[in-house]
């Protein structure tokens, strides 16, 4: 019932949905993003996601329903039944993992070059930009070679998920980019 | 070969002990000697009345049944409780990872199985529960293993080890099964239920905790044991998981698992009796603490004598004391034993019968509300499928369950942020519903607990019952026919569920219906009857009838599902599989029920079947449900029910004729003149004498159902001669130790109808005695009767 009035609301106000995937190698800061958007101001610890989580966050008027599933190499398979019906990716790196940013391009790769992840929204968290030794956002967008992408529309953000810094910014570029085609 | 059991009790040893607190295994309940006994366990219990081993009561039953009783779980018996334990953990670099394995790697694929263990969302919880099944032949790990080689040993080709299922495999081993089975004699027939599907299932039973340790990297260690068993009622063995996870956790190593395997195995059940199919079905309608009480005696007497014997050559104890060392079931229905883990004795208790496709401990009550409460505050209309819907869009979820597995589709229990032991019981509890013990083939096909990993074998399987905590399979709802969502209490049927073949039945029943009419008199009613049905269920469950009241009404239900289906194909098909035509018996609609083929023989009475009241209720019922038995008529459950059917003909039709439950719903349903009654009662007099003909007609007669009443009204019938032999099937019927306790129940009315119409027999038959020899023998029947009062 009352998601019916929400919903009701929504048509009126103009209120969008949007189904966001979270993914990114283990332990890039996917959890901790997601619980800073869900629980704003409140110190956020995470322990490693067997599976996934999902929580919806609403900010400027759009709902988004974001899905984190857990990067540890063997699950990453998993990802791509999270594909479906997908409006936005975000794909987190950490940026001082140097060692591992071929890792990170290749899958990432992988997700967008889905046939049913062809019209997502890329927004690229470059996180972790207090860590010593951090690659700039610049350096993260050569290294995953996202100016080789064609008709896609991506963004890279610097962010420090521990502190909240940048977050809410990536969040501000996909509710701008969204198509305003109403969702069903 | 003989198994060597870790802890099989040394006799002095356990004399020693029961001497040195003699005071103390006289008031508990003692199941075996165990030599671990040395924990004293408090007995502030010792008030509870247990029943201690009375030797006469075994007496008592070999008279009737002198054969001996087996266990069900013998002594000597190669097969394990347990058969492996696992660890596994969550590798923050790598994902699942299988950690240790006990006694030997369980085949398979690895990594599979430790992603099983650690379920979606564990990270959220503290602690979580799974069930999940393993498709595991049994003689596969035969090279590698000294003893674990048993009698079971099948000419199977090796299954699939994998947690998916393997559909195909089953035909083939079915076909052969289904030869020794019909082939079966009333003395292997305790077998009966393991014809059918292969290998028994390996049910794993698996503890997941997360523990926060701010020492190790990213702050959490997550693990997992699982304890692999054959046994259905894996339950029984939570504290043991939960304390041997705990230890675990201090001390990571292989002995850890070692010490709970031997601990789990050295569990004695081998004064648990068997009993047979019948015996079975008695048991577990009733609810008589005592049923079969005697056979428990009669296996502590068997192992006296045993022990007696052994005990001689060695030094000779008190008899009387070995007689205290075992004490009887306070209730039938289990059995309690114990298991000591380090040093400590937890105890556990096993049920006594165990029904294919009852896996586990579920409430079908707790199913039935969680779907119930949604519909009835605010229903919601379903697409109509005819398989599904059979009563309209507003069809109750439970019946669109129900309907769903008996046409084999794919259910999928959704529980997003619910623990996976709650959608793994949902999925137990839906296979128990689908089944009522009649039908199988569920809960091989079942998934308790499963994640997108295993997706695409999922997929593989037709017709599955799967658990999953991920709301991704909610958009996908190519995955699933009819998904169940357990927060909101809301089921879907898929927009890609495939449409109902139109078929031979359903062209004949439209073709009735256009020359009868006979769909002006269904607009207005619950032709299906399952809205009243399910009214009747929510009533019982709000009235706390409890749980084996429901599990007794949904049996019923899902037998009658098959009688009616049986009627159904005699009249479209004019034969049909699920029921096997007794001798002179013959198959032509016009053949009225209860006339008698043969005038000499009293019991080649005509009919059998489901009974309706007229032909029209019964054209109705039949047309209604059509499509949902055109639906189950090409299912597994289907085909595996018609070998049950004849793998079970003999186990479980001693008398074939007449059709004793056909002619007792006759009784119970139909308003009968005299004389049709009349020849039911005779023929069941002349046709239940031995002791499974009378525990087959216990089978028809349930305490739910009004016991022996119907039966007991033959004692008022006008002609003397139904009265007397009423009165020789109900003095049988008493002298039965199951039919004791049916004769018990029967109400004071019919007793004394019942001794007036003996007394009168006797005095016309003996006209010179007095009354004292006619009353000297109904002597213990009027205890009986009188003792009724005080039970």
């Amino acid at each position: 019932m009352g998601g019916q009035v929400s919903k009701l609301m929504g048509k009126i106000f103009g209120t969008k949905e949007m189904r966001i995937l979270m993914l990114g190698l283990d332990a890039a800061g996917k959890t901790t993003i997601l619980y800073k958007l869900k629980l704003t101001n409140q110190e956020v610890t995470t322990i490693p996601t067997v599976g996934f989580n999902v929580e919806s966050v609403t900010y400027k008027n759009v709902k988004f329903n974001v899905w984190d599933v857990g990067g540890q190499d063997k699950i990453r398979p998993l990802w791509r039944h999270y594909y479906s019906g997908t409006q936005g990716l975000i794909f987190v790196v950490d940026s001082s993992d140097t060692a591992r940013m071929e890792e990170a391009r290749s899958e990432l790769h992988k997700i967008i070059n889905d046939r049913e992840m062809k019209d997502a929204l890329l927004l690229v968290f470059a996180n972790k930009q207090d860590v010593q030794g951090h690659l700039s956002p610049e350096d993260i967008t050569n290294s995953l070679q996202l100016n080789k992408l064609k008709d896609k529309l991506w963004y890279v953000v610097p962010s420090v998920a521990t502190e909240g810094t940048g977050i809410f910014e990536g969040l501000a570029w996909l509710s701008n980019n969204v198509k305003t085609q109403p969702q069903k | 070969m003989n198994l060597t059991l870790p802890h099989r009790p040394s006799e002095d040893n356990a004399h020693s002990l029961s001497t040195s607190s003699s005071s103390k295994t006289n008031a508990l309940p003692r199941l075996s000697p165990s030599p671990s006994i040395v924990h004293k366990r408090s007995v502030s219990n010792s008030g509870i009345s247990v029943r201690v081993y009375d030797p006469n009561l075994a007496a008592g039953a070999t008279a009737f049944k002198s054969r001996k009783c087996k266990s069900q779980y013998p002594r000597d018996s190669a097969e394990r409780h347990v058969e492996y334990i696992l660890v596994a953990s969550f590798n923050i670099d790598r994902g699942p990872i299988m950690e240790h394995q006990y006694p030997a790697p369980i085949s398979g694929d690895e990594s599979m199985l430790a992603e099983l263990m650690l379920p979606d969302q564990t990270h959220v919880r503290s602690q979580d529960w799974t069930i999940f099944f393993l498709h595991k032949d049994s003689s596969v790990d035969q090279e590698d293993d000294d003893s674990v080689q048993g009698k079971k040993k099948k000419k199977k080709k090796k299954k699939k080890k994998k947690a998916g299922s393997s559909p195909r495999g089953n035909g083939t081993d079915d076909s052969e099964e289904d030869l020794n089975g019909s082939s079966q004699e009333e003395e292997t027939s305790d077998e009966e239920d393991e014809s059918g599907e292969g290998p028994p299932l390996m049910y794993v039973l698996n503890l997941v905790n997360t523990k926060q340790d701010h020492t190790v990297k990213r702050g959490a260690v997550v693990k997992a044991m699982a304890i692999c068993t054959r046994h259905s009622f894996l339950h029984i063995y939570k504290p043991l998981l939960l304390l041997a996870l705990e230890d675990y956790f201090k001390s990571p190593y292989l002995e850890t698992l070692a010490t709970l395997y031997h601990a789990l195995n050295a569990m004695d059940l081998s004064l648990l009796p068997k009993l047979s199919l019948l015996e079975r079905q008695i048991l577990q309608a009733s609810n008589c603490k005592d049923m079969f009480i005697e056979k428990f005696a009669h296996m502590i007497s068997q192992r006296i004598e045993e022990e007696g014997e052994s005990l001689d050559t060695d030094s000779p104890p008190s008899p009387k004391r070995s007689v205290s060392k075992y004490a009887l079931p306070r209730d039938t229905h289990e059995f309690e034993s114990k298991i000591v883990y380090n040093d400590i004795p937890i105890p556990v208790k096993v049920p006594t019968v165990i029904w294919p496709e009852v896996v586990g401990d579920f409430s079908l009550i707790k199913l039935i509300q969680i779907f119930s409460v949604p519909h009835s505050t605010s229903p919601q209309p379903f697409p109509i499928h005819p398989h599904l819907t059979t009563s309209g869009p507003y069809t109750h979820p439970i019946i669109i369950l129900i309907n769903a597995m008996l046409t084999q589709k794919r259910v999928v229990f959704l529980g997003h942020n619910r623990p996976s032991g709650e959608v793994a019981e949902a999925v137990l509890a839906a296979c128990a519903l689908a089944s009522g013990g009649v039908l199988r083939g569920f809960t091989r096909h079942a998934f308790p607990y499963t994640d997108l990993s295993k997706i695409d074998d999922l997929l593989k399987v037709p017709g599955f019952i799967a658990g999953v905590t991920n709301p991704t399979f909610a958009n996908h709802p190519e995955w699933w026919d009819l998904l169940c969502d357990l927060p909101t209490g809301r089921m879907k049927i898929s927009s890609h569920v495939e449409p109902a073949p139109i078929t031979e039945g359903l062209l004949y029943f439209q073709q009735q219906a256009a020359l009868n009419y006979i769909h002006a008199s269904n607009l207005n009613a619950d032709p299906t009857g399952d809205t009243q049905f399910m009214e009747d269920i929510q009533r019982s469950i709000s009235n706390r009838y409890g749980e084996n009241a429901i599990r007794a009404k949904w049996r019923a239900y899902i037998m009658k599902f098959a009688r009616v289906a049986s009627s159904f194909e005699e009249t479209v098909y004019g034969a049909s599989n699920l029921y096997i035509i007794g001798p002179n018996e013959e198959l032509s609609p016009d053949s009225p029920s209860g006339a008698q083929t043969d005038p000499l023989d009293p019991t080649t009475l005509r009919g059998h079947g489901y009974v309706w009241p007229d032909e029209i209720s019964k054209q109705r019922e039949l047309m209604a449900s059509v499509s949902r038995i055109e639906g189950w008529r090409t299912t597994r459950s289907y085909y595996s029910f018609i070998q049950d059917i004849a793998a079970m003909y003999y186990p479980a039709r001693p008398i074939m004729k007449p059709d004793l439950q056909h002619h007792h719903e006759r009784l119970r349903t139909l308003k009968l003149s005299p004389p049709e009654a009349g020849v039911i009662y005779v023929a069941f007099s002349h046709a239940v004498k031995s002791y499974t003909g009378i525990c087959q007609l216990l089978t028809v007669t349930p305490e739910n159902q009004a016991g022996l009443f119907y039966l007991s009204m033959g004692l008022f019938h006008p002609d003397q001669s139904v009265r007397e032999a009423t009165v020789d099937l109900l003095e049988t019927i008493s002298e039965h130790p199951a039919g004791q306790h049916f004769w018990n129940q029967l109400n004071r009315f019919a007793k004394l109808a019942f001794f007036r119409v003996k007394r009168g027999r006797d005095a016309s038959q003996n006209p010179i005695s007095g009354p004292e020899a006619g009353s000297g023998e109904p002597q213990s029947l009027v205890g009986v009767a009188m003792g009724d009062g005080s039970k």
